[in-house]
């Protein structure tokens, strides 16, 4: 039988680098979900999961996807690790005996899922200490990107624009966006931390037209201007034949280095 | 006798007025300005009609020249498709606003006004589009303005003001004739260059919300570069009432110019 452990804390406090880092340390393998308390939408939680775990799979290949609630005889194993993501911005003594949130609650049981031990940001000592934000009320903002490629110079002035409050103070916004040479890139920013953290997948794909992986924004705030957020983006979007320029001389110059996703 | 040279209004109306009133408060009437009076900004009109009002000497700029003759620069003058696509809808919108009149009075500036061994252009005596960076090589550089024949050439278009001594010049050149397989050598000595840029009223690229402009003193030589604050909220309250994208104004706002610079900023357009 293995472990199953409950990593919740406020959104930004950084769970999902804790748990990318606890997974790179684990010797047998890992399973991985991502809830999140009943403030968030279906929508929205669909979207920040699968942002998630497209970089947690990236980064540990071999991690097992819990959300669509198989049940794996892998995860009976002595050494398996299942590590449930939760994103709750109260204290787990605010949610009486149980701990959290009474959404999230139903969620495990419906996929009967029991944690052995549940760790806390802000109250337990084995996580690190790290300054977060209370997010209460806050608007929520997102769109699905698949199959769109970004212009790789658009793409700094947009994310430079959004953090720097041109489209409202925004809190938080995590994303993964494809470039036209086949990377993805991880965005993750948070009001209260210095700078935003870039990271390319290590999966690249080939630089043969619009790439199948899951490709998303979300961003959080007060004050949005969707309107033009959305439209801005359309702006950065490379159409068919512009990305064809941008590809062509990379399939011309390096073809056999690629890997395919 | 000193003068004021200023570039790169940018339709920015309160920006030129404060500016106008700083040269008019140092007692200078001798006014040239470099060029780009419309683009981005929201008083295209207002602009034009106070530099011809105040008959200010003013050269062509790469926005006046692309106002009159259509957007004709190449892709590369933007950074990014995002830059590129604002830069056309504030190109359309400002066709679209400016009268026949001050059409007309763009179309008639010159490209470059030369005094004596003063020469004043827009970005380099090569070209309106061309950048002459802060940090250009300096062979390059010294090139540019031996070139035009001028002692000091005075440019904006970088938004950044700067003065740049050019000085010990010197060119060395082998000679091989072929015929008696002689080798001559030659060395030309350049007296000390000097480019100044007069940054930007309208549109400031420097760290710094606010206009720039510089005051030369033609018989000591010395350049004073001028700082001037003006009321930027009635510029952004401006670009969103006339209805241009409100990114202008916070851009402006923030001291950011309107589209960053290209990555390769000296590349000249050969269209």
């Amino acid at each position: 039988m293995g472990s199953t452990w409950l990593i919740s804390g406020s959104p930004g406090c950084g769970k999902t680098t804790w748990i990318l880092n606890t997974i790179k340390n684990h010797q047998g393998a890992c399973g991985y979900l991502r809830l999140a308390e009943q403030a968030e939408s279906d929508h929205e939680q669909l979207a920040v999961s699968q942002i998630d775990y497209t970089f947690l799979k990236d980064q540990i290949p071999h991690l097992e996807d819990f959300s669509d609630c198989r049940e794996t005889s892998i995860s009976q194993h002595k050494d398996f690790l299942t590590l449930i993501e939760l994103s709750q911005s109260q204290s787990p003594e605010s949610l009486g005996t149980i701990g959290i949130d009474s959404y999230a609650k139903n969620r495990l049981e419906s996929l009967k899922l029991q944690p052995d031990r549940h760790l806390h940001f802000g109250r337990d000592s084995e996580l690190p200490n790290n300054d977060t934000l209370v997010f209460n009320k806050l608007e929520s903002w997102r769109l699905n990107l698949a199959s769109s490629v970004w212009d790789p110079q658009s793409l700094n002035t947009f994310w430079f624009e959004l953090v720097n409050g041109a489209y409202g103070d925004v809190y938080r916004a995590k994303a993964l966006m494809n470039l036209p040479d086949g990377q993805s890139i991880f965005f993750n920013w948070i009001v209260s931390q210095k700078g935003s953290q870039f990271l390319p997948l290590k999966t690249v794909s080939p630089p043969n037209g619009r790439p199948e992986r899951p490709s998303g924004i979300v961003i959080q705030g007060k004050g949005l201007d969707c309107i033009t957020i959305q439209s801005t983006i359309n702006l950065c979007l490379l159409n068919d034949a512009l990305l064809e320029m941008h590809q062509m001389p990379l399939r011309d110059r390096q073809p056999e280095v690629l890997h395919a996703s | 006798m000193k003068h004021a040279v200023i570039s790169c209004l940018h339709a920015n109306l309160a920006a030129l007025k404060a500016v106008l009133n700083d040269i008019d408060q140092n007692g200078i009437s001798d006014i040239t300005c470099l060029g780009d009076l419309v683009g981005y900004g929201p008083q295209p009109n207002e602009v034009v009609d106070l530099v011809r009002e105040r008959a200010i000497t003013s050269c062509q700029g790469c926005w006046d020249e692309d106002i009159i003759e259509g957007l004709n620069a190449c892709e590369c003058s933007y950074p990014s498709q995002l830059a590129e696509k604002r830069g056309h809808l504030a190109h359309e919108w400002t066709a679209e606003q400016l009268t026949d009149i001050n059409k007309d009075f763009l179309a008639s500036l010159p490209t470059s006004i030369r005094r004596d061994r003063i020469l004043f252009v827009h970005g380099s005596p090569n070209s309106q589009h061309e950048y002459l960076l802060p940090d250009m090589n300096a062979f390059a550089a010294l090139e540019r303005v031996e070139k035009a024949g001028a002692d000091t050439l005075f440019c904006g278009h970088t938004h950044q003001p700067y003065v740049r001594e050019l000085k010990n010049g010197s060119i060395r050149v082998r000679l091989q004739n072929t015929s008696n397989h002689n080798a001559e050598d030659k060395e030309i000595n350049l007296p000390m260059r000097k480019i100044v840029n007069a940054g930007s009223v309208g549109e400031p690229r420097h760290g710094s919300t606010n206009a720039t402009y510089v005051i030369h003193d033609d018989v000591t030589g010395e350049v004073e570069i001028k700082e001037v604050a003006y009321d930027i909220g009635l510029t952004c309250q401006a670009i969103i009432d006339a209805g241009l994208p409100r990114i202008f104004a916070w851009r402006l706002s923030h001291g950011f110019e309107f589209a960053e610079q290209a990555e390769d900023a000296s590349h000249v357009c050969e269209r």
